[in-house]
């Protein structure tokens, strides 16, 4: 599937017909859905063919498909695909380098009911956030071992998974998809060094064993922290339905430090993303850091004068952005000085400086469309 | 491993914890490959079936509704003592449930009482129907199970008694990805619940055990070879011992693997069942070979990548926790069995020994030290360790050797070696007792009275 552009937002709601359910959830008729959404065009490959997402319809038909897909290896295939020996090649498990350590992560994804603006306000302009403002989203959530208890309320992003060079992550992860969730899903990262197995991506006829996580099942992915995997990284499903489920919210952030380097007295991750009226259901299109949209839902970040910070943005849909804090500079990857840098789909920026400007201050992104339709919050710095 | 060979009583012990699983003669299926049976879709619409036992019903008994009934159909019995097996068997079932009442559970009984033959066995028999759910029973007096789930990939156990079997109350065999919860199980001469031969997989369908309570039995929950099970939330209480996974070789699979103990509350387990039980003592089975000591609350007799947090553990009067090498098959030829003796990768965290002090156990934690990267670490211990010095308590993650010592193992070979099936206090004879802090609407049992 593939995300075409952005949506055009702020239509005024037409006329509804009666007794029309999208009408009654959303407060628009499905002309002025499909002028909505048309903007933010999903592309998605069913049954070998491409076909267009435009509505909810569209949405719940690729679903169902996407339920009701079977594990590559239990079908026929269309053709015999051209088989490589690396098809078959097993690889070994990685172990932690000496003195390195096997970090757990216990991670389900699941639906969830998921409200953009849980506080109603959008604080920068002092209004009502616009509404409706919940739809069901999914979500990669911790839970404590053998998935006994969650570890914290749902969240976007998911768990942040933290190592060092010379560590092995694993990752247990458990499909608890539901409904018209039950799909298969999984997790792919970036950055980390993985075998086929544990790549999380379906590849179709081609598909590995981590890459098809059916729901109630189980799997566990190990991924080494090498010298070069330092830095923060996104992973996300990469499952065959993996555009419109990671726009759905199943995505999450990895960051692997040097052995023994401190972690930043304030480190935060922000994603900067948003949800099409096809995921959502609601004719608008919502920008949103973090799952959250407008100041006052958005993160807000608090830190002191003279503790080290470290903001990551990333990129979690198909838009460009750039990330802003007001009052502040930083040095990029080059060494020169910025306070709007740009980043892409799945790309990380860092603003990485020691705290010297107190103050309330706006981080956003600075793309005018996004920032005015929520990509921005609050970033508080007390004396 | 060299302090293991050098002990002598070796070849007891061996013949006193070599149990059978299933270990009572009965007629159980044999075990198949769990949702491989094939899948038959019905056509129409589900339908409901109502069964109660008035003349006015259609169907009198379960047994006549499920005959009618095809996989997705719904079977609602009304409150009453339905005198019958129920069998539940072949994919035609899947996704049957059979519904009596959730929240007064005991007004629907199965009773196995004057029941012959295959009859008499089980109270519900679901065997290779995936995703059957049963809510709201109560079975009891069957000779071999209350609830038994055999070749099944998915299954519902909810809102169940059972008590009184001649085996397990709610079991599982051979199957995966099952929920049994908010149920309890009682007066069980093996165990309360039972999930055993969990076929391995590569992406394994976790089962979860939650918010289930069981007392009075031989062992509140038996794990032979079981994996990938989660127990959590749930009371394990006046039982012989509490929950104890177990690797044998009279089932498929040994080890037992991958499985999660965690929060729940395993308390007084000291029923000594050889003064008196609810229940007839069988020739075989942990009750019937004396194969396990009584008054432990947790015991690893042989297990791997297990982790046991967050539980509260107290007032069991032989120890809290206990994690023993599986030594008949460590003594096995069978390379295989061999490796499946060891404790490997075991993780004991953040449990909470001792009730604060206000209800100890006899001791806290026992370790014979052997295997290799098993862990400690969090727990908050009132009571002495055995050994005392607790050299064998590697803090996590695990080394990748422990440090077997010979002075714990000898102690804890003792426990069970020294007892005697028809002498009860030779089971008593190394508890160290203490004061209970009360708990509402239970009381200690050790010596059961009628």
């Amino acid at each position: 599937m593939a995300y075409m552009a952005g949506g055009v937002e702020g239509r005024d709601a037409p006329e509804q017909p009666a007794g029309d359910p999208l009408a009654e959830a959303t407060g628009m008729d499905r002309r002025g859905f499909l002028s909505v959404a048309g903007g933010a065009l999903l592309l998605c490959t069913i049954d070998g063919k491409q076909v267009a997402v435009r509505t909810p319809e569209d949405v719940e038909r690729v679903d169902a498909a996407m339920a009701s897909l079977r594990r590559p290896k239990s079908r026929r295939p269309r053709r015999e695909p051209a088989r490589d020996p690396l098809d078959s090649a097993s690889f070994a498990r990685p172990e932690p380098q000496p003195g390195g350590q096997l970090r757990e992560y216990w991670i389900a994804a699941r639906p969830v009911r998921w409200n953009v603006a849980p506080n109603g306000d959008d604080q920068w302009m002092g209004r009502a956030a616009p509404r409706p403002s919940r739809f069901t989203a999914l979500v990669y959530q911790r839970y404590t071992a053998g998935f006994a208890e969650p570890m914290s309320a749902p969240r976007m992003p998911g768990p942040t998974l933290r190592a060092e060079v010379g560590d092995v992550i694993a990752v247990h992860f458990r499909n608890m998809g539901t409904g018209r969730y039950a799909q298969p899903l999984t997790v792919h990262p970036h950055g980390v060094r993985y075998t086929p197995d544990y790549d999380g991506a379906y590849l179709g006829d081609f598909t590995r064993v981590g890459g098809f996580v059916e729901p109630g099942e189980e799997f566990t992915y190990f991924w080494e922290a090498t010298p070069d995997s330092v830095g923060v990284w996104p992973y996300h499903d990469h499952g065959p339905n993996h555009t419109l489920n990671s726009f759905r919210g199943l995505f999450g952030t990895i960051i692997v430090k040097e052995r023994g380097e401190p972690i930043p007295d304030v480190e935060r991750v922000l994603w900067m993303h948003s949800f099409s009226p096809q995921v959502t259901g609601i004719p608008r299109l919502i920008h949103c850091i973090n799952g959250r949209t407008y100041a006052g839902n958005t993160p807000t970040i608090r830190a002191k004068v003279g503790q080290s910070v470290a903001l990551h943005a990333i990129g979690g849909d198909s838009s460009w952005h750039t990330f802003h804090i007001h009052g502040h500079r930083w040095r990029d990857a080059s060494g020169a000085w910025v306070d709007n840098p740009g980043f892409g789909p799945n790309e990380v920026v860092t603003a990485a400086f020691v705290e010297d400007n107190p103050g309330r201050w706006l981080y956003h992104c600075h793309v005018f469309t996004h920032q005015d339709m929520g990509m921005a919050g609050w970033y508080m710095v007390d004396p | 491993m060299r302090a293991l060979r050098s002990l002598p009583p070796l070849a007891l012990l061996v013949a006193a914890l070599a149990l059978p699983a299933t270990a009572v003669a009965v007629d159980y299926p044999p075990a198949g490959n769990p949702g491989k049976g094939g899948k038959q879709v019905r056509k129409g619409k589900p339908k409901t079936f109502k069964v109660c036992k008035a003349k006015r019903c259609k169907y009198r008994t379960i047994g006549a509704a499920v005959r009618k009934a095809r996989g997705g159909d719904t079977i609602k019995v009304a409150n009453g003592v339905y005198r019958e097996s129920v069998n539940v068997t072949g994919p035609r079932y899947d996704r049957l449930k059979i519904v009596g009442n959730k929240r007064k559970p005991r007004k629907v009984v199965i009773d196995g009482r004057k029941l012959k033959g295959a009859k008499a066995q089980n109270g519900v028999l679901i065997n290779n129907a995936d995703r059957v759910t049963v809510n709201g029973f109560y079975a009891r007096n069957f000779r071999a199970n209350g609830f038994f789930v055999v070749n099944v990939d998915g299954y519902k156990l909810t809102n169940l008694v059972a008590g009184r079997t001649g085996v397990y109350g709610i079991y599982a065999f051979n199957s995966k990805g099952g929920t049994m919860s908010r149920s309890e199980a009682f007066a069980n001469n093996d165990a309360g619940f039972y999930i055993g031969q969990t076929p391995p997989q590569v992406k394994p369908k976790r089962s979860i055990v939650n918010k289930v309570k069981s007392h009075t039995n031989v062992l509140g929950f038996s794990g032979t070879n079981m994996r990938y099970v989660t127990i959590k939330n749930s009371d394990f209480f006046n039982n012989g011992s509490g929950i104890v996974p177990n690797a044998l070789d009279s089932e498929k699979f040994p080890p037992p693997d991958e499985n999660v103990i965690s929060g729940n509350r395993i308390f007084w387990n000291n029923f000594n069942y050889y003064a008196g039980a609810p229940f007839t003592i069988p020739a075989s089975g942990p009750a019937g070979l004396a194969g396990y000591p009584i008054g432990v609350g947790v015991l690893l007799f042989g297990s791997q990548n297990t982790t046991v947090e967050n539980n509260q553990i107290f007032g069991n009067w032989l120890a809290g926790f206990g994690a023993l090498q599986q030594i008949q098959l460590f003594l096995s030829d069978d390379e295989k069995l061999k490796e499946a003796s060891i404790l490997r990768g075991n993780t004991i965290r953040n449990n909470q020994f001792g009730l604060d002090g206000r209800d100890l156990n006899g001791r806290d934690m026992f370790y014979d030290g052997s295997g290799t990267t098993n862990c400690f670490s969090g727990n908050v211990t009132r009571s002495p360790n055995v050994p005392a010095d607790n050299s064998v308590f590697a803090p996590c993650p695990g080394p990748a050797a422990n440090t077997p010592d010979s002075d714990a193992l000898q102690e804890g070979l003792s426990w069970v070696l020294s007892v005697n099936k028809d002498d009860p206090a030779t089971f008593e004879q190394f508890w160290l007792r203490h004061p209970h802090a009360a708990q509402k609407g239970i009381k200690p049992l050790e010596r059961y009275r009628r």
